[in-house]
């Protein structure tokens, strides 16, 4: 048994929580899914290696999982950034979550988001080499070309909304697209429609996006739809200062207006 | 069904000079929904709002468009004729034919096609608009005035005498503010201290007012009619209902070198002190930075000699809770110091002083008992220059504005320093003489045509010492621009009015708007002046813009009466146009997620947390809750909440979307 099948283990054992999250064997080798350890004889259910990639604090705000009781979460870093924007949204308490940090060394529990916090002082910040490549192709085409760039990406949405149901901050119980009175997107995917739904998911997203990259890895048509929501989050970097997931504090950019807030935007 | 009537008003030929009003209400009777359409010359005119009280009535109306001015103008008109008719006042829509298009469009057929648009538009707005009632708050008739000034005391007692409550805070250890620094007040001459300390008296006596001196506003919150300040009572060091005055701890203190705010350094005070003898209240305080117990550990003397035992060195600061239904903001200005100008010496030189140590030496009360003296060697000045403008108007120095007061204070200067050095020469240096004002020209040219002093119209350039002279150099731009050069044996510079350090800070803790120049912001230039845009904080005196004593008590005594009208009723009435937290059937309730990223985009604090709980009191789940008392309907928290759980009442999305798709 490696260290996180014992602290899984140790954690079920000890009562201390009532599942633990983490990743499992997929129906083929390749393929990484989610498991919901809640004895401790299964802890070696639990396998942690390169293919698993899926943001599993989305789990956390499911009423199925809230209603078992406290949770262990097995956490890459997004997944801590992502605990930490969750709790900055009053969608989860200290005492609802233990992450199990993997990827950087031992698994230590971390049983509160003070140690959340710690923890990822001490991570690098930032997007890798490859994304910030992607992103600076993105940057230098011209306005029309990005524009086109997006038109004809987007046009390949089939609205599945499979982003939204990876995406940990998509926890809305009615999202705005089906919200009818008034009928704000339209429901058919056609471009307008396309292009609403995925422009007000980026805008909502702004400033909230930890940048784990599970809207990307769910989407059917492969649209990087990261990339948009990555290219946001730059921007509500660069104007606000905005670093979401890196503490509890609110300080939503869209919504805190500080007198260094530079505004270039609208000069 | 819908039952809309829609009333089109020619306002005269304001309206009808550009558009078809009559084509106009033809077509808009073929909207869907609307059943009655009419155009009429004044539809604010008694017969033209019986038009639309007649037609609610025998029409059966559900919705009324008023297609005129704009609803600034008179949609409270034509709510009040819709109510009249027996129609909630509220399904009562403007669409502004006036400013919004015949003002500015030219006399084509577009421009009724406009029209058209605009009413259609308004016609689907009414389609969806409920009725809904004015809310209702209660209000705490006590009034919080922050600052003692002038200003202050003004707006105090008026609000007192008009029999409602007041707690006035000054940060200073007496009331008085810089009035009771001055000397003698243009135009008339009157002694300023004569003046004042009655008024300052009143205020300590009257029975309506609670005065906390050496307090500061630590913190304020609520809204208009109840707000919560918790002022900061810093400790006085002393027990004020032992102590009775007497005076014996301040002639027992050693200390006694410590330069006097209130004689503007020009003068010595004791570390215990009363800052001047018509103090009030007239009770010293321990200033700790400069007392040799807070600070070396020993002396206690005062407390040897106090004959009642008031000392206090343990006294710690206290915070005291209050609630009050109005905020009076008077908390004043500063004016720069002479360190400020570096073409003047930068506060090097002694005998260069601002008008405001000038008040002092000019004062019975002051540190030379009035006579004129050189700080620098206790001379007379024979010769004394007197700079105007030293600072303000001055884009270079970042003080565009003017401080409108030193004109007239300048001139009293030089009136004065002529009526006490006779032989004595003076010269003003100026840019414009602004002397605007009930006998304020008059007072100048007494100045300069009977007691004599020399106007040069110019700026100084420089001022630097030559053997104990100050060389003022300047131009005399009315004489060819000849250079000018005076040996003065004392400058006065008319240093700009700014505001106080701490303005802005004050401004956040309030909640208030202020300028660039931390100025605090009136609610409107000319028509709303003493009122600021959070309802139920009011502004009097410097501390919203430079201003004489005049125009001071003048404000003052609005923001009172601003305050007496607030007052006078036990209910504040206001729209019920905020904001609303949309709740759904089971089982989410609401569409609320309670993530509350709205409650710091709020800029009114006015989102609260509320516990949807089962009957057996089970909470199901915790969702925003919007104080309606608080809120003031400006749709922040609408446009950032992601599930559309937020509606603004008489501007819901449902409406909004409704007219984009009509057009």
């Amino acid at each position: 048994m490696n260290e996180l099948q014992q602290t899984a283990k140790d954690l079920l054992e000890k009562n201390a929580v009532a599942v633990v999250i983490g990743y499992g064997m997929g129906s083929e080798p390749s393929l990484r899914r989610a498991v919901f350890v809640r004895k401790p004889d299964q802890a070696p259910q639990l396998i942690f290696d390169e293919s698993c990639r899926q943001n599993l604090a989305f789990y956390v705000l499911k009423p199925e999982v809230k209603a078992l009781g406290k949770a262990a979460v097995v956490a890459r870093t997004p997944t801590l950034r992502t605990l930490l924007q969750l709790a900055t949204e009053n969608q989860i308490t200290d005492e609802s979550v233990v992450a199990l940090p993997v990827g950087n060394g031992s698994v230590q529990p971390l049983t509160n988001f003070a140690a959340i916090e710690q923890y990822l002082a001490n991570v690098p910040r930032g997007f890798t080499a490859q994304e910030q490549q992607e992103l600076a192709a993105i940057k230098s085409k011209t306005l029309a070309d990005r524009w086109a760039f997006w038109k004809s990406e987007l046009s390949r949405c089939i609205k599945c909304y499979a982003c939204r149901a990876a995406c940990p901050m998509c926890y809305c119980s009615k999202c705005i697209v089906e919200v009818n009175q008034p009928q704000w997107v339209p429901v058919p995917s056609d471009m307008l429609g396309n292009l609403e739904w995925n422009v007000i998911r980026a805008m909502h997203l702004a400033g909230r996006c930890i940048s784990c990259g599970s809207c990307a890895d769910a989407c059917p048509a492969h649209i990087r739809i990261d990339l948009l929501n990555q290219l946001l989050a730059t921007e509500a970097m660069q104007q606000f200062g905005a670093e979401p997931g890196l503490s509890v504090r609110k300080d939503y950019a869209l919504a805190t207006f500080k007198p260094t807030d530079k505004e270039e935007f609208i000069r | 069904m819908p039952r809309i009537g829609v009333f089109i008003c020619h306002c005269g030929e304001n309206i009808s000079g550009t558009v078809d009003c009559a084509e106009v209400a033809k077509v808009s009777a073929e909207f869907p929904g609307v059943v009655h359409s009419v155009d009429y010359k004044y539809m604010c005119s008694d017969p033209g709002q019986n038009l639309i009280k007649n037609a609610i009535q025998e029409k059966k109306l559900t919705g009324v468009v008023v297609a005129a001015c704009s609803p600034r103008m008179h949609e409270p008109t034509f709510r009040r004729a819709c109510a009249e008719g027996g129609l909630n006042p509220f399904l009562c829509e403007m669409a502004n034919l006036r400013e919004h298009c015949s003002w500015v469009h030219e006399k084509l057929p577009a421009t009724t096609e406009k029209a058209i648009d605009l009413v259609r538009i308004m016609v689907e707005k009414v389609k969806r608009n409920r009725p809904l009632f004015s809310i209702n708050v209660p209000v705490t008739k006590t009034a919080l005035v922050l600052g003692g000034g002038i200003a202050g005391i003004q707006a105090a007692l008026d609000i007192a005498n008009a029999g409602h409550k007041v707690i006035m805070v000054e940060r200073q250890a007496s009331i008085g503010g810089h009035m009771a620094q001055l000397s003698e007040t243009f135009p008339t001459l009157d002694c300023s201290q004569c003046i004042l300390t009655p008024r300052m008296v009143e205020v300590a006596q009257h029975p309506n007012i609670t005065l906390y001196t050496y307090a500061e506003l630590e913190k304020l919150d609520g809204f208009i009619g109840n707000f919560r300040a918790v002022i900061r009572k810093k400790a006085k060091s002393i027990d004020e209902k032992l102590c009775t005055g007497c005076g014996v701890c301040f002639q027992k203190c050693p200390n006694k070198k410590i330069l006097s705010e209130f004689n503007t350094h020009l003068g010595t005070r004791t570390a215990i002190y009363v800052p001047f003898p018509q103090a009030v209240p007239n009770k010293p305080v321990i200033d700790r930075e400069h007392c040799m117990y807070f600070q070396k550990g020993k002396c206690r003397i005062c407390e040897k000699f106090c004959p009642t035992k008031a000392i206090r060195f343990d006294q710690q600061d206290e915070l005291i809770e209050v609630n009050v239904g109005a905020v009076v903001a008077a908390t004043g200005y500063e004016v720069k110091d002479t360190d400020f100008f570096p073409e003047y010496g930068y506060g090097k030189y002694p005998d260069i002083i601002t008008g405001l140590q000038f008040e002092r030496l000019a004062s019975a009360s002051g540190p030379t008992g009035g006579v004129i003296k050189r700080p620098s060697d206790g001379r007379i000045p024979e010769t004394i220059a007197f700079i105007a403008c030293a600072g303000s108007r001055d884009p270079a120095k970042g003080i565009s504005y003017c401080s409108k007061i030193c004109c007239m204070y300048t001139a009293k200067h030089a009136m004065l320093y002529k009526h006490k050095v006779h032989q004595g020469k003076a010269y003003v240096f100026y840019m414009d003489i602004r002397a605007g004002g009930k006998m304020y020209e008059e007072f100048v040219r007494r100045t300069i045509e009977e007691d004599e002093v020399h106007y040069v119209r110019g700026r100084v350039s420089r001022i630097y010492d030559r053997d104990g002279k100050l060389v003022v150099r300047g131009v005399d731009t009315l004489l060819n621009a000849k250079p000018i050069e005076i040996e003065a044996d004392m400058v006065v510079l008319a240093t700009a009015m700014v505001a106080q350090p701490d303005a802005e800070e004050l401004a956040q803790k309030m909640k208030v708007s202020y300028d660039e120049n931390k100025f605090l912001s009136e609610a409107h230039p000319k028509l709303r002046p003493v009122e600021m845009n959070t309802a139920g904080i009011f502004v009097a005196g410097a501390c919203q813009a430079p201003k004489d004593i005049p125009e001071t008590v003048a404000q003052a005594s609005a923001a009172a009466s601003k305050v007496a009208g607030l007052f006078s009723k036990d209910e504040l009435s206001r729209e019920p146009v905020v904001a609303v937290v949309s709740r759904t059937g089971p089982p989410e309730f609401s569409n609320c997620v309670g993530c509350f990223l709205c409650e710091s985009a709020c800029p009114y604090q006015a989102i609260e947390h509320e516990e949807i709980k089962t009957r057996d009191g089970k909470l199901i789940k915790t969702v925003a809750k919007i104080n309606q008392g608080v809120c003031q309907g400006c749709g922040t928290c609408v446009a950032l909440c992601r599930t559309k759980s937020i509606d603004l009442q008489g501007f819901t999305n449902e409406q909004i979307f409704a007219e984009l798709v009509s057009l």
